[in-house]
């Protein structure tokens, strides 16, 4: 398998407190790799510190060989991450289909110069109602964000993240207060997206979509792995149940 | 002489217009909170005088205030990224006054005593408040027209952006510092602009024109029309420029009268009288809708399709949400 994003040793810390305390992580180019863990075991910092929102404060993030550490977010979108956020951050005022094409100009934004491109162009938008028709977006497609439901939101993150043409999308709980419907619904684009061989880094605390859509899953606690493998290993595993569920008592 | 008085609130109210469309592209179209525009204005108000004063000509001396105030822009731009809302405001305030101090002391601002221009002369012909009113509308009109390229444009999608969601924007590959000093220094150089003009329409500046409550004029003449569109803050800078002349009684408690009307406005129509959201906008675009039809965009025609073949609007996931509840 041919590897596409490696981090070596990252290191987050905020003064003393120590979010990633040496990590490391090996993402193969197609694969769906999930990270878990319990509550502040450091999922949204590692993603932070790797998509430039964070400078690291060590260890080395390289993608296809080529170092990248503490590149500045922007840089990196460029570069072919696409981030996805925890707390859905739609740009309001916008309808769905401008928030879509707002992603698809990714390349566009070089300064005083973009002020001479037209934006709403016919290849811009004929991209932008594909990615809108793949992510189940359609019936929505004239709102302003503002007045849409939070399912809507879900998927409007992951349009703007495919719109971009990642090489790499990083998935920050997309499921995070959503019903069982729209969980379920999520799940089948997620595995959409795989069916596609895209390469998928997974943060989610709903533990049975984490082991339906991953091949691989490395599991975080207080900032260190405790664990990766298969998610059949992975369930398995004793250090992995005792983060979650706590020590078993031996008396 | 009526119409001496008309085309002197007329200049006056234009020139405001100015003011307050460049306010509106670092307030409105960037998100920036900015309570110092009158800082700006100043600054090439008298560079402008100063320039011309010593034999520049006119429209050149406009050009040298664009670039001056520009660079003064860039500065505050630099600031502004290390902070923001609230501290971005106060600092901005703070800006003001000490700006404000500065043309009060220095010697070549003319210190207390101010500072009084010639009136310039255009192709020969010396100019009158007709003139000057005519001027900055052609600025005015070609200002707009920039604006409207820019709304359509990558860069006019990155402030949109910006203004909404900074992390967001930064997520999908815009450099948010570049374009937030940009749009500061578009703002101000505009500013400059409508400064200069000012300085030669007046005749005589000093510190007191572009002291604090300006800025708040100009802010609430953004607000009252609504900000980040275009014909908000044209509405706003005729409705607040010619009010003094309509509340001349009432001249004394101006400032309060713009309190009161900026409070009324922020908590019962912060998108302005004529914003998107106001139901008097709402009303004048139905009107017109009736003679005019919408020309669809293709997101209208993408849900259109989506409706019709199926999914009534708020679809089924809708409705499940509702179900938690």
């Amino acid at each position: 398998m041919e590897e596409l994003m490696k981090i070596e040793g990252l290191k987050m810390y905020f003064g003393g407190l120590k979010a990633i305390d040496g990590f490391d992580l090996t993402v193969n180019k197609g694969e769906t790799l999930g990270i878990i863990g319990p509550n502040g075991a450091g999922k949204t910092t590692l993603f932070n510190a790797i998509c430039g929102v964070y400078k690291p404060t060590g260890g080395k993030v390289t993608l296809e060989g080529k170092d990248i550490t503490g590149t500045p977010a922007y840089k990196m979108a460029k570069m072919g991450f696409a981030r996805t956020f925890q707390i859905s951050k739609p740009l309001r005022g916008l309808t769905i289909f401008d928030n879509v094409l707002a992603a698809a100009g990714v390349h566009e934004y070089t300064g005083i110069g973009s002020y001479f491109h037209k934006s709403h162009t016919d290849d811009i938008e004929d991209k932008v109602e594909e990615i809108i028709l793949e992510t189940g977006l359609a019936e929505v497609a004239n709102k302003k964000a503002s007045d849409v439901s939070l399912g809507y939101l879900r998927r409007l993150e992951i349009a703007r993240a495919l719109v971009t043409d990642p090489k790499l999308i990083l998935l920050d709980e997309p499921c995070a207060g959503l019903s069982n419907f729209a969980i379920n619904e999520i799940t089948e684009l997620i595995l959409h997206l795989k069916e596609q061989k895209r390469s998928i880094v997974l943060i989610e605390h709903n533990l049975p979509l984490t082991m339906k859509v991953c091949d691989r899953i490395t599991v975080l606690s207080y900032g260190k792995k405790i664990c990766e493998g298969t998610p059949e290993y992975v369930k398995n595993d004793k250090q992995v149940i005792e983060a979650y569920l706590g020590e078993e008592d031996n008396d | 002489m009526a119409n001496a008085y008309l085309f002197s609130i007329m200049a006056t109210v234009a020139i405001f217009t100015l003011l307050a469309l460049s306010l509106n592209i670092i307030t409105g179209y960037a998100g920036q909170a900015m309570m110092g525009i009158a800082a700006f204005f100043g600054i090439g108000a008298y560079t402008a005088a100063i320039l011309t004063t010593n034999g520049t000509p006119f429209l050149l001396a406009l050009l040298a205030a664009m670039v001056v105030t520009g660079v003064f822009g860039a500065l505050l731009g630099v600031i502004s990224l290390r902070l923001q809302e609230d501290f971005l405001a106060i600092t901005t305030i703070g800006i003001n006054f000490v700006m404000a101090a500065v043309f009060n002391t220095l010697k070549i601002t003319g210190g207390t005593l101010g500072l009084t221009t010639k009136k310039p002369e255009i192709f020969g012909v010396r100019m009158n408040n007709f003139h000057f009113f005519i001027l900055t509308v052609i600025i005015v009109v070609i200002v707009c027209l920039l604006i409207n390229k820019m709304r359509k444009s990558w860069f006019g999608m990155a402030l949109a952006s910006i203004e909404n969601d900074p992390a967001a924007a930064r997520s999908f590959g815009i450099n948010v510092s570049k374009y937030q000093i940009l749009a500061f220094i578009i703002g101000t150089a505009l500013s400059g602009l409508a400064g200069g003009i000012y300085s030669h329409r007046m005749g005589f500046i000093s510190a007191t024109d572009f002291a604090f409550t300006v800025s708040i004029q100009v802010v609430s003449m953004c607000v009252i029309g609504g900000l980040g569109t275009i014909r908000g803050p044209i509405f706003g800078a005729i409705l607040i420029t010619s009010l003094p002349e309509i509340l001349r009684f009432a001249d004394n408690y101006r400032a309060l009268v713009y309190s009161l009307l900026l409070v009324i406005m922020v908590r019962f129509m912060p998108g302005g009288l004529l914003g998107d959201d106001s139901p008097i906008w709402k009303l004048i675009v139905k009107g017109y809708r009736k003679f005019v039809p919408r020309k669809k965009t293709r997101a209208d025609l993408i849900a259109e399709e989506a409706v019709s073949a199926g999914a009534a609007p708020g679809t089924q996931s809708v409705k499940q949400e509702g179900g938690l509840a």
